[in-house]
């Protein structure tokens, strides 16, 4: 198979760094190029020693690079609509973070771009190649649980905000400045713009969508932040499925401008954990785990070393063989498109403190 | 071709990884007691499951700082391993983990089964290695390896626990199952068998580590020979060299 040219746009999104190895490793991409978004993220890049060259704008790349076919687009998500308008009208493919927008016209225009041009664009959301998540699914098909009747999911993590400075900015991570509700300090754009993993899971599992969900914020752990950093959602699915989300930054974290060992304050920096209950039993599942542990540099504190990452392996060889196969990815924006509007169900939720329920096309109040 | 031959021919396609067909890739145990015929690869396979390659970062890379001493054990179950077996897969964890080389040993065993070993390496640390092969017929191995250090410790375990954790723990009415999947490309194998196929690749992607295999494993099979005698002879025994191959 002939190598997809392939380049990184922006550099400030926090998976950024997770692709290094896979472009530089996987024998059918041949990472040509990135762009560099300022001049911070581009002196961060050229410290990891890939002998990529790096540019200061997109256009730049790709006037000296024609031949790039494929994009990682590894940028705030303010500034996906954008940067998927140049790739659909040069026909270069797209592999984009987990949040395309949460503006649904602009997540509609999109699709209309994506469709209209025939790229491929596959959203990153990376529990789909990892191994337990795929045992979860063997376990579901098989019904070993029976009826399933309630899933609680967790994602949660320490809060990327110090590194990633754009996921504390409400026009930046959740595309406008929108309050949290009436009298709240706060704005739409923290934890639960950063988390859909588990709004996704439960309706890929179930197979079934969300019929109403309720989401509850808390006070903030992080009290210097305009974005929420604790909440709780609840609901259930149009199968009967309820369910239970944690979506928080609720693990705590040393400041870093760079992540890096050291990073957290809780010894976990991330958990995806399952709990599952069936009609014939219950299933515990923890995604990232088990781990090695040590106590060492450079704060000698309790800590989780991960020995689960090679999700974006299959994650990537699945958006290559879209491309030269013409495939349609799993997690493709139309599939991805129910998720956003959980979220922003979520939202709503919050801000008038009741659930909200989903007709056919879009999410409505139900009390 | 069995399973695990067929997987790694999946790497070795995925990744354009030309096959040496005439290499006999087992792990390194199976050939204790056996003369390495030309061909014969003995694997360290452990060394590719990914809990010893973090421990093995966290070492290299003073995470934790001055080891002094490490505490390991592994228990089996006798359908499956050799006593022999388990204590070659230790020694190497000894060595690899902490990047010395055995120097010394004092072993007590009963029976053959059960027993443990207490080790110098030539960089001073010290080691404990408990190993046995009475757990149940069909048991999953248990094991823990903790790495004690002047700054900091290491572990496979997690604190205040005792046995090795599952990803999985269905409850059902037909008792408790436990999964624990390690590796998406290689989904559907137990960890086991994955150390096994990433080990094989490993030496088809890089077949000068062959020599180096032999040497080490021509080493390992001396240490378990003199654990047996030191326990036979109720005496600690300092190793000599074992170059041939």
């Amino acid at each position: 198979m002939r190598p997809v040219k392939i380049a990184i746009l922006s550099l400030t999104h926090g998976h950024t760094r997770k692709y290094f190895q896979t472009l530089h490793e996987n024998p059918n991409l041949e990472w040509v190029a990135v762009s560099a978004e300022s001049e911070k993220v581009r002196d961060i890049f050229l410290r990891s020693n890939y002998n990529v060259p790096c540019y200061m704008s997109d256009q730049e790349m790709f006037e000296k690079h024609p031949g790039i076919e494929a994009v990682v687009m590894a940028s705030a998500n303010n500034r996906h609509i954008g940067q998927v308008r140049e790739c659909a009208k040069r026909g270069i493919h797209i592999l984009s973070m987990k949040i395309p927008t949460f503006m649904m016209d602009e997540y509609d225009q999109m699709i209309k771009l994506v469709e209209e041009s025939g790229i491929v664009c596959q959203v990153e959301l990376e529990m789909h190649y990892n191994p337990v998540v795929a045992r979860i699914k063997q376990l579901f098909e098989k019904e070993s649980l029976g009826r399933t009747s309630s899933i609680n999911a967790t994602n949660i993590t320490l809060s990327p905000v110090w590194a990633f400075p754009w996921q504390g900015v409400p026009e930046e991570s959740y595309g406008k400045r929108v309050p949290l509700c009436e009298g709240d300090h706060r704005f739409r754009g923290g934890a639960l713009c950063d988390h859909p993993h588990i709004f996704d899971m439960i309706r890929w599992l179930t197979g079934s969508d969300i019929e109403y969900i309720y989401a509850e914020a808390g006070p903030n752990i992080r009290t210097d932040l305009e974005v929420e950093d604790i909440l709780l959602v609840n609901g259930k699915m149009k199968n009967g499925v309820s369910f239970l989300l944690d979506p928080s930054w609720s693990r705590l974290e040393e400041r870093l401008e760079v992540p890096g060992p050291g990073w957290e304050v809780f010894p976990k920096r991330m958990e995806v954990n399952f709990t599952i209950s069936g009609e014939k039993g219950v299933m515990l599942a923890d995604c990232f785990g088990p781990n090695v542990y040590h106590n060492g540099a450079p704060n000698d504190r309790y800590t989780v070393q991960y020995t689960y990452f090679d999700e974006w392996i299959g994650l990537m060889d699945e958006f290559v063989n879209c491309i030269r196969n013409r495939a349609v990815p799993k997690i493709n924006l139309r599939w991805h498109r129910k998720t956003i509007q959980a979220i922003n169900a979520c939202y709503e939720s919050i801000a008038t403190g009741q659930p909200v329920g989903f007709s056919r096309r879009q999410w409505i109040r139900l009390r | 071709m069995n399973k695990i031959e067929e997987a790694l021919n999946g790497l070795l396609k995925k990744y354009d990884v030309q096959p040496d067909k005439a290499l006999n890739l087992l792990p390194g145990w199976e050939f204790i007691g056996k003369k390495i015929q030309n061909g014969d690869v003995p694997l360290l396979t452990w060394r590719s499951n990914r809990k010893f390659t973090e421990l093995k970062k966290i070492v290299s890379a003073r995470v934790i700082e001055n080891v002094c001493m490490l505490r390991f054990s592994c228990f089996g179950s006798s359908d499956t391993w050799s006593f022999e077996a388990l204590l070659y897969r230790e020694f190497d964890l000894c060595e690899f983990l902490s990047g010395g080389r055995i120097m010394s040993l004092h072993a007590t065993i009963t029976a053959g089964q059960a027993g443990n070993v207490i080790v110098r390496l030539d960089n001073g640390i010290i080691g404990s290695v408990e190993v046995g092969t009475q757990l149940p017929s069909g048991h999953k191995m248990v094991d823990r390896h903790e790495i004690i250090a002047r700054r900091g410790v290491a572990s496979d375990i997690v604190v205040d626990t005792q046995v090795p954790q599952s990803s999985i723990y269905s409850y059902t009415d037909q008792g408790l199952e436990t999964y624990k999947d390690v590796d998406n490309e290689l989904f559907g194998f137990d960890e086991l068998e994955v150390e096994h196929i990433r080990s094989a690749f490993e030496v088809m992607k890089n077949p000068e580590i062959t020599q180096e295999l032999i040497r080490q494993h021509n080493h390992l099979t001396n240490l378990v020979k003199t654990a047996l005698e030191s326990d036979s002879q109720n005496r600690k025994v300092e190793i000599k060299a074992v170059e041939h191959y």
